[in-house]
């Protein structure tokens, strides 16, 4: 067991847990925050998807002794005052199925409109290549671009 | 035989045990206020009554709030959202007042079965099967009568002089107006000299009217929505499950002491199939336990789950791995169940005429076939459970919630009176969760650590390991065709390969129109099975799947044979039957453009299927899809463009069966281009997804245009999540042969060549 100091969501967490736990567990296990899921532990599926330092990265398979000293954002911690634009959407065009893969996918692609408010098709390919076994792909799609539609047209 | 580090602790010091490990910072990191959400994270209902229920589903708050209590889990389709629609109809409520609360097992079952209405309360789907859509329907109605008395009685006036709508009472003659809350509690006292009659379909405003979006989606894009794997209860530990990697296998030695001093570690338990209670009493399981024994294996329990997964790595286990291990390829299985389609005998599932009378005509004669698949849903198997000697617990993301707690009773072999089961949000499954293998398994280990909440998590790769996996089957026809290039007699046998006979399925199979209706005046269709030792289990569409691509492909290859235009061979054929088909038929191939000229390497196809009672007229899904491909001189399968059309009557939610409709026809392209588990020595050779190819995005997705025209409007409401699962495989495998002439008779069809020059 070790002392490791990081940020989720805008607050400092010490946790005291063996640092080789992937951060995955960390969150979910040790601080509480089941937003951010399991589904296969190699970082194939993506629903484990969290911002580390802003990038989206899946949490399965870092180890919390390489957060040290980073932050980490969780889809818990996505939205401020307001929902995030993507999880309006994601409501006001029924995109879930299951929803299961869904808060992995929305931190990606919300990943993805700050490092490129107007994605293509094939920004958006390369960015969300997290599995959704209901097949929500076409409506994920979707979402993304209108999302970035209204972004860039101010208020929704 | 358990080893125990140390004796079970109260939930109270546990409590605090995983409160000590987070030195600084609140555990609600990001976790804003209490929320007026839909459907709450935590969406359980409680046991016994209130004293302000209008009904054991409904319930109205002094706030306004209508709360539903449904049966129907939430596995994607939308049936949980679905059954508080059905309720709303003749409740006359604001649906953004409405709240929808998992219903209580243990309460049906003190209640004398209150939710276990209509077919079964499994998998929702059925949310609109006709019984219990009548009985929400009414339910709804007799709440609304309530309210519409109470707020007579108050305002002494004749209720029929009153209304309702928008969860407001109004009485227009002098304007007064009541909200339900403000009545509810004088309604729930209220007895009516009769029920009220329900109003015709034709007066709905809000089934069939609304599309909602499905009500759990506000709390589930905030990573608020409780999954199975995500419940968390006050003293909560954690154990990582190893059974068998041989279906069958039984556990022979392991060696606690290797790992009980790891951190964490709080115990090793072995679960045993000679540990079942039974359950005391006559059991109301949906599909009982035979599909549902506990596996024999070994559980590493811990405080926290990596911990106990790491611990479980470390522990050296031996196995009797049994006869399966003797299954040293996939092959070998897949061999004796082809060989079963020359077996001299079979079970006769369907015969008219006399196909031995028969002679002449051009004979076609294929094999076709499809692998085991596994479910891979990306929520891995888990639930929770506490059992002590008094009574038990369970949280779990079941697809059926009344074959679960039966489930949970069996195995502890407690009176059902103290057992009480948590329905949470279902990822996915796709049936893998029906038969309670799951649960059972959950249990089971809990009971070997009594007293302590315990929450069991299969890895990914157990998932993979100890699926119920989707029924191999080999078909044969054979055809004999007329003059007319139209068959005179139909052939057909079918093996299926697995232990669990409940899944070896004909739907889909010899129920088609085209032996049913007479169109084919000789037919002989029969059946075998293999039982080997690698478990089946349900897949979206159990069969019918695999029967869907086996008919519409061989279908395919009469037409060929004959010289006639698929479509126009497929209408000839739907001539006597009814009329939805053909009607599917001509929209779907309208849409795609059928007849059209395409350049080389690109083709169009076509096929159709109904789920799950294809014999039966009017009843029931018939799905037809239309693939537009394109093969690339490669062989990449590039699928362009999809148009579906269905009938399944009438349709409660339009864009709730556009999305399944969507997800459905992207899980069937997967299945029959991807998907394949090999299994050697026994054991299953796909361990995760790296080596399980699934679509994503980056893929060539096909445009999917759902089309309502083909809807009959008949009354029925019917199911919409299996039967598009069949028709999208042949409509692409018959696009690849228009586009290469290279017929594919086995999925998944990444495994054949397509290239071309």
């Amino acid at each position: 067991m070790a002392v490791v100091n990081f940020s989720v969501n805008g607050q400092a967490v010490q946790l005291d847990a063996d640092p080789s736990t992937p951060l995955l567990w960390a969150l979910r296990d040790h601080l509480g925050l089941t937003g951010t899921k399991y589904g296969c532990g190699i970082a194939q599926c993506g629903a484990c998807t969290v911002h580390l330092n802003g990038a989206a990265t899946r949490s399965c398979i870092i180890p919390l002794s390489a957060v040290a000293g980073m932050e980490v954002v969780t889809i818990e911690g996505l939205a401020g005052e307001q929902d995030h634009v993507l999880q309006t959407l994601w409501y006001e065009m029924n995109v879930p199925q299951c929803g299961y893969c869904q808060t992995g996918i929305i931190m990606a692609a919300a990943d993805l409109l700050r490092r490129k408010p107007d994605p293509s098709d094939a920004d958006i390919d390369n960015a969300i290549t997290n599995l959704c076994r209901c097949g929500t792909y076409p409506r994920v799609r979707a979402a993304i671009h209108r999302a970035a539609a209204q972004l860039a047209g101010g208020a929704a | 035989m358990n080893a125990s580090r140390d004796t079970p602790v109260d939930s109270s010091r546990r409590r605090f045990l995983i409160n000590a490990s987070v030195l600084a910072g609140g555990l609600a990191l990001g976790i804003r206020a209490e929320r007026s959400d839909a459907a709450q994270s935590t969406p359980w209902a409680p046991d016994t009554a209130s004293g302000r229920e209008l009904s054991a589903w409904i319930e109205i708050t002094p706030e306004d709030a209508v709360i539903i209590r449904v049966p129907t889990p939430e596995i994607g389709n939308g049936a949980m959202t679905q059954a508080a629609m059905n309720v709303t109809e003749e409740l006359a409520c604001d649906w953004s007042k409405v709240r929808v609360e998992f219903c209580s097992m243990h309460r049906d079952f003190m209640e004398g079965g209150v939710y276990n209405r209509g077919f079964l309360p499994f998998f929702g789907g059925h949310g609109t099967n006709k019984d219990r859509l009548a009985y929400a329907l009414q339910l709804g109605a007799s709440a609304r009568e309530r309210l519409k008395a109470a707020a007579a009685q108050r305002w002494g006036v004749p209720v029929a002089d009153v209304t309702a709508q928008d969860s407001v009472i109004t009485h227009s003659a002098s304007g007064r107006t009541l909200s339900y809350g403000a009545l509810a509690a004088d309604a729930a006292s209220i007895t009516l000299d009769a029920e009220p009659a329900l109003k015709p379909q034709s007066e709905w405003t809000f089934l069939t009217k609304a599309s909602p979006a499905k009500l759990h989606i506000p709390p589930l894009v905030r990573g608020e929505a409780v999954y199975g794997i995500d419940v968390q209860v006050p003293g909560m530990v954690h154990a990582a499950l190893r059974q068998c990697p041989v279906h069958g296998g039984k556990l022979k030695s392991y060696k606690p002491e290797v790992v009980l001093d790891m951190p964490g570690v709080r115990a090793v338990v072995v679960v045993d199939p000679a540990k079942t209670r039974g359950t005391p009493v006559e059991s109301q399981a949906t599909w009982g336990f035979a599909t549902n024994q506990v596996q024999s294996g070994v559980a590493v329990i811990a405080d926290h789950y990596w911990q106990a997964k790491t611990a479980l790595e470390a522990l050296p286990v031996e196995w009797d791995l049994g006869a399966g291990v003797n299954w040293k390829d996939t092959a070998m299985i897949y061999a004796e169940g082809e060989a079963l389609l020359d077996a001299d005998e079979a079970k006769v599932l369907r015969e008219s005429g006399d196909v031995n009378a028969v002679t002449g005509g051009r004979v076609v004669e294929h094999t076709y076939s499809t692998p085991y698949c596994e479910n891979a849903m990306i929520e891995p198997l888990s639930g929770t459970a506490i059992v002590s000697a008094g009574g038990a617990e369970v949280w779990c993301p079941t697809q059926d919630m009344l074959q679960a707690y039966w489930v949970a009773v069996d195995e502890t072999g407690l009176k059902p009176e103290t057992v009480r089961m948590h329905q949470t949000y279902v990822g996915g499954r796709f049936g893998r969760s029906t038969q309670g293998d799951d649960v059972r398994m959950v249990v089971a280990v809990a009971k070997e650590y009594p007293g302590v909440p315990v929450k069991t998590i299969w890895s990914r790769e157990d998932c993979f390991e100890q699926g119920r996996y989707r029924t191999p089957i080999f078909a044969r026809y054979r055809a004999q065709l007329g003059e007319d290039g139209y068959p005179m007699a139909v052939r057909s046998r079918a093996s299926f390969i697995g232990t669990h006979p409940i899944y070896q399925l004909p739907l889909g199979y010899d129920d088609q129109p085209y032996f049913t209706s007479g169109i084919i005046p000789n037919v002989h269709i029969s059946r075998n099975n293999y039982p080997v030792s690698v478990m089946n289990g349900a897949y979206r569409g159990p069969c019918y799947n695999t029967h869907a691509f086996t008919v519409e492909t061989f279908i395919d290859e009469c037409a060929v044979a004959a010289g006639i235009d698929p479509l126009a061979y497929r209408l000839h054929l739907m001539s006597r039957w009814d009329e939805a088909w053909s009607d599917c038929l001509r929209v779907a191939a309208e849409k795609i453009g059928w007849g059209r000229k395409l350049p080389r390497g690109e083709g169009l196809g076509i096929a159709i299927s109904s789920w799950p009672s294809a014999a039966m007229r009017g009843t029931g899904t018939v799905v037809c899809s239309a693939a537009h491909v394109a093969i690339s001189r490669a062989g990449a399968i590039e699928v362009k463009r999809v148009d579906v059309a269905f009938d399944c009557g009438r349709v409660a939610n339009a864009d709730a069966v556009r999305s399944q409709i969507e997800g459905a026809t992207l899980f069937g392209m997967n299945m029959t281009l991807n998907e394949q588990l090999t299994i050697r020595d026994g054991v299953t050779e796909q361990r995760n997804f790296d080596s399980y190819p699934m679509l994503r995005l980056r893929d060539p997705l096909p445009d999917i245009h759902v089309h309502f025209e083909a809807l009959s409007g008949a009354e029925r409401i019917d199911i919409i999540g299996e039967a598009p699962v069949g028709p999208i495989g042949p409509a692409i495998g018959n696009a690849i042969f228009q586009a290469t002439g290279k017929r594919l008779r086995s999925t998944p069809f990444r495994n054949h060549d397509l290239s071309w020059s």
